[in-house]
Formats: C-alpha cells, structure tokens, sequence
C-alpha cells in the first residue's frame, strides 16, 4: 500500500457501514418520489403544497439516521473519526451553479434541434454511475461492482421506456417533450434510490456481522 | 556524498518506522481520530500501538486527548503542526530520493 492509498483510507472509512448510500439512497428516493407523485397527479392535490415540507423532513431523517448509525454502531466497534472542514467549499457552489446556468441553454438548444431530451437524463445518469464507480474503485469492494452496472443499465434502459410510462398527464401538452425527461429524470431517481437503499443496507449488514459488538451489547 | 544517499540518510527516524509510518499518514488526512480506528486500520496490537503512539508523542509529532464520548473513555489523537510538517519533509525527501 502506498502513502496516498493510506492517506485516503479515511475517506473511504466514511462508508464502511453504507451510510453513504443509505443517505444518498434515501435522498434520491424522497425526492424521486414527490416529483413522481407531482408529474402523475393534478396540480391541486397535496403532493404541489407539501413538497418543500416534504423534502425537509427527508433531509432531517438523513441527518439524524447517519448520526445515529455513527454513534451507536460504527464509533463503538471500529473508531471514531472526525474529518477536517475543507476550505474548498466554494468550489461545488461554484461548479453548480455554472452547471445550472449550462442545463436550460442545453435544453433551449436541443428543444430547437429536435433532440429526443431524454439522452440528457442517460447522461446524467452516467455521469452519476461514474462517480459512483470512482467510490466503488476506492473501497475496493467486489461485490458493488454489480450495483455500478445496474446503475448503467438504469441510465440507458429507463429513458427508453414507452412516453406513457414516464408521464401521462401532459402526453398532449405542447412541453411533453420537456414533461418526459423529467418524468424520466425522476424515474432514475426512483431507481436509483431503491438501488443505493439495498447496497448501503447489505454494507451495514455485513459490516455488522464482521465487526465485533462492543461489550456493553454483548450478552 | 551523493544527494541522493545523503537525502536518504537524513530520512526522519521516528516517521520511518513503518508502524508509525502508518498511523502518521492516517492521522495527516483526518482532523482527528481515536485509539479505536488506528487499531482497526493498523492491524497492531493495543501495546505495539501504544508504544508508536508515546514515541511520536514524545517527538511533538502526535498530540494525545484521554475524553469521554458518552460514559466511555476515548483516546482521541491528532497530528501536531510539526507533526504535518515532518511528515511533508518525509515525503519530499523519500521521493527525492527515489
């Protein structure tokens, strides 16, 4: 092992017991969710008024739940780390804030081009699949290798699904085009967050099982 | 003497041992750490552990902090400045020297 590898295994010690993903995961879900049940029901139905709320409490419970996990499962069975504030915060502010300028310009120019919009969502989705993949490379875990080609499976297989199972609300509308991609770009979101849910729960049950309980849990 | 040998003879013995190698290079990407996950990372026994651990102490290079989280003791541990600095000079000369 190197000096860089050590020097990063603290990073990937972070999802030693799935946290990472269960966090990701259930964002993903919550939030695929709500604009799911959005795109597939009329505008004057809970799911427009509640969102906001909604997504706060996802939020909290990602907050909570991966404190709890820390605190009563991992610190106690194979240590605790605290990670140092990087003072490169501005730098994923910046990068989304130039890449929320790029997406309507990119979506103008491809609407005017006649673009099936949808390929914009099997981007998105690999570029997601290939962060992933950078991670998985990092723990070197066999096994999620298998969720990272789900993942590229998903990006391509679900923007090819049939219009009315993406969205049927506003098949007639004159933004279907738009109304798809989004209804499939949440789709991905579903999907992608049950698959994050599964991966980071079998870590936190193997984890589990490999680590030695502390002696207070002991019987 | 050529660079190279002299730069390898200069070498800091204390960040040289590869045990203490180790827990330095864990230690210089985390803000701190406890007792608990170098032992899990290193793969040592608590006395060989604790032993690196005194040494680089007794060098400036560790700082150690005996705390509670909750009602259990914990033994948190973080890389000195001249702990950070040290292990930079390490590197540069080993790679110089390489």
């Amino acid at each position: 092992m190197t000096i860089d590898e050590l020097k990063n295994r603290p990073k990937f010690y972070y999802n030693i017991d799935g946290v990472a993903e269960l966090g990701m995961g259930f964002m993903m879900l919550g939030w695929g969710l709500i604009g799911w049940l959005q795109v597939r029901t009329p505008a004057d139905t809970i799911w427009h008024r509640m969102s906001l709320i909604y997504l706060g409490a996802v939020l909290a419970i990602i907050h909570y739940g991966t404190k709890a996990i820390k605190e009563h499962i991992t610190y106690p069975r194979t240590g605790y780390v605290e990670y140092r504030k990087r003072d490169t915060r501005w730098r994923p502010g910046i990068a989304a804030a130039v890449i929320g300028a790029l997406i309507p310009i990119a979506l103008v120019g491809a609407r005017r081009s006649h673009w099936d919009l949808t390929k914009f969502v099997s981007l998105f989705g690999l570029l997601l699949t290939a962060a992933y993949a950078r991670g998985v490379a990092g723990w070197a875990v066999r096994w999620k290798w298998a969720v990272v080609w789900l993942m590229a499976a998903g990006a391509l297989a679900i923007p090819a699904l049939p219009a009315n199972l993406v969205t049927d609300a506003a098949i007639h509308s004159r933004f279907f085009a738009i109304n798809k991609m989004v209804g499939t770009l949440y789709l991905l979101a579903l999907f992608y967050g049950v698959l994050m849910l599964v991966s980071g729960g079998i870590s936190l049950w193997l984890y589990i099982r490999h680590t030695e309980a502390p002696a207070g849990e002991t019987a | 003497m050529n660079e190279q040998i002299r730069n390898l003879s200069e070498l800091d013995r204390v960040i040289h041992e590869p045990g203490r190698l180790m827990i330095v290079a864990l230690l210089s990407a985390v803000e701190k750490a406890d007792f608990l996950y170098l032992l899990h990372e290193t793969g040592m026994n608590k006395g060989t552990l604790s032993s690196h651990l005194a040494r680089l102490e007794e060098a400036g290079y560790v700082e150690i902090a005996k705390t509670f989280r909750g009602k259990v003791p914990q033994t948190l541990l973080r890389l000195t400045p001249s702990g950070t600095e040290a292990f930079e000079k390490y590197r540069r000369q080993l790679k110089g020297a390489l």
